[in-house]
């Protein structure tokens, strides 16, 4: 009685008809589940789609070898167990295979215990590596529960403590000492930040749950843009940074979600402005091909430092830079960008320009058809 | 001269309901608040306020919805119909969203839609809007 592995079968793939006989028998007496293919295309297209947990496979085959399955099983399933069948017995060649991905190899010829005492470890270490992935999951799952939590636990309070200076700040500013009135305003400002702060996590938080980028649907940047500017108007004016936008008449919609693409835009305009400089410029400009729209944000500031190139995508990362500690923000703003424009099955890149300024361009999937207004 | 105009602040939260109080009496309006659903019905009726202030999530998530589904379409509430309402939230949403959901309960747009803390100039806008002082 062989019964369903939850993982799939044990797929073989083997140019020699005779050794995918020998393997079946052997493992199918040994109660695994088997699937055989004389090449890497059939079992590779067999894999895609019951999403195999063992791969056996000849390294040596006409046409795909048994390296390249690996290489691209690997890409999709990248948690596949695979064993390679070596021809000529030489360690060097197991080696290779084993830097490459594979976690273990069988030298021809085998008997059909040496198969079965490799196979049973081979799916002991999918098990142990399954456990671990689903350990870590549910860790993950907890830390997002707890940031969750924690954050809505603090947003009342702090809400309403900032209402209360704000409210201090608006009304009674004169009847407070002329010494302490910058404490009031740096009070206002940190706990600005903080809720800053709270606000990017429980976005995040959202994203991950896959919560923000829940429609698809068809949305025009021009009046995303056209939104966003306004919202930014008086950060730009305070800090004496014009932002434009010139884009195309003809300029197709994009497949998305309004709302995310929106917080998404806001965060590469808020971060153009503030990290610019009196007198500097946002330019917001749009492109189009047969496939994608792309918009870019261009900025006339400092550029990303080098170190800060590589990481700027990656939550919580906060520069060192001198120049940016000093602005404040939350180190989430450009992982969310990233996480709902990924979500909508575009792409977010930056063009640096050292000491002149960053360019950051999101290219979205064209909408066959307009908005419904 | 008028008597001064009144505005009814509900909301379960008292920090909020008081330095929105103090907000408004500095613009001369007369406050008078509530701290639930409920209650905020209540003073519709017995305060006859000319605007309210009201909280979207109070004993429910969605008190502030019953409070206005209340107001506009019970019978009971017939007198108070036409009292503007600006409702706030500390939830961060598009109200466009908010308005969607309520769109399901047959409910009706309020007049206006802030977050908590509340951004001052622009909260004080909207309410001189709605209720001109009279000088």
């Amino acid at each position: 009685m062989i019964a369903p592995q939850p993982d799939g079968p044990i797929i073989v793939i083997d140019d020699d008809e005779a050794m995918r006989r020998a393997c079946q028998a052997a493992l199918r007496r040994a109660g695994y589940e088997v699937e055989t293919y004389a090449d890497g295309e059939s079992g590779l297209k067999r894999m895609a789609e019951v999403g195999a947990g063992l791969l056996v496979v000849d390294l040596k085959m006409p046409g795909m070898g048994g390296m390249e399955v690996i290489n691209r099983i690997k890409k999709i399933n990248p948690d596949i167990v695979a064993i390679v069948i070596t021809g000529f017995a030489t360690v060097s060649t197991a080696v290779e295979a084993m830097k490459a991905g594979a976690y273990d190899f069988i030298p021809k010829p085998f008997t059909a215990e040496e198969l079965r005492v490799i196979i049973a470890r081979g799916m002991e270490r999918r098990r142990l590596a399954q456990e671990a992935k689903k350990l870590r999951q549910e860790k993950e799952a907890q830390a997002r529960k707890f940031i969750t939590f924690v954050s809505h636990q603090l947003k009342a309070p702090l809400g309403a403590v900032k209402q209360y200076l704000d409210v201090l700040c608006h009304d009674a500013m004169d009847s407070i000492p002329d010494q302490y009135q910058p404490w009031m305003q740096r009070s206002c400002a940190k706990i600005n930040s903080m809720l800053e702060v709270i606000d990017d996590w429980l976005t995040i938080s959202k994203v991950e749950g896959g919560h923000l980028a829940t429609q698809r649907v068809p949305v025009r940047w021009q009046d995303l843009i056209e939104s966003v500017k306004e919202t930014c108007a008086t950060m730009a004016r305070d800090g004496e940074v014009r932002v434009t936008a010139e884009l195309p008449a003809d300029l197709p919609p994009v497949i998305g979600d309004a709302t995310a693409l929106r917080m998404a835009l806001s965060n590469l305009v808020v971060n153009a402005v503030k990290y610019n400089h009196p007198g500097g410029e946002v330019r917001i400009t749009a492109g189009t091909d047969a496939e994608t729209v792309a918009v870019s944000v261009a900025d006339t500031g400092g550029g990303v430092a080098a170190e800060d190139v590589d990481h700027i995508f990656e939550e919580f990362y906060r520069s060192k830079d001198e120049r940016h500690v000093s602005k404040g923000g939350t180190g989430m703003g450009l992982p969310i960008c990233k996480r709902i424009v990924e979500e909508l099955g575009g792409r977010i890149a930056l063009d640096n320009r050292p000491g002149e300024g960053a360019t950051f361009t999101v290219e979205l999937p064209r909408a066959e058809r307009e908005p419904a207004s | 001269m008028t008597a001064r105009r009144t505005v009814l602040i509900i909301d379960d939260d008292g920090d909020y309901r008081a330095s929105t109080r103090s907000l408004l009496e500095r613009e001369g309006y007369t406050v008078v608040e509530a701290d639930s659903g409920r209650k905020g019905l209540e003073a519709a009726r017995s305060k006859s306020p000319d605007l309210i202030v009201l909280d979207i999530m109070m004993e429910s998530p969605v008190e502030g919805y019953s409070v206005v589904q209340a107001l506009k379409f019970h019978g009971e509430y017939d007198d108070v119909r036409e009292i503007p309402v600006v409702m706030v939230s500390s939830i961060q949403q598009d109200p466009a969203d908010l308005f969607g959901m309520a769109g399901d309960v047959a409910m009706i747009t309020p007049e206006a839609y802030f977050t908590k803390p509340l951004e001052i100039n622009s909260f004080l806008q909207c309410v001189r809007r709605m209720l001109p002082q009279d000088d």
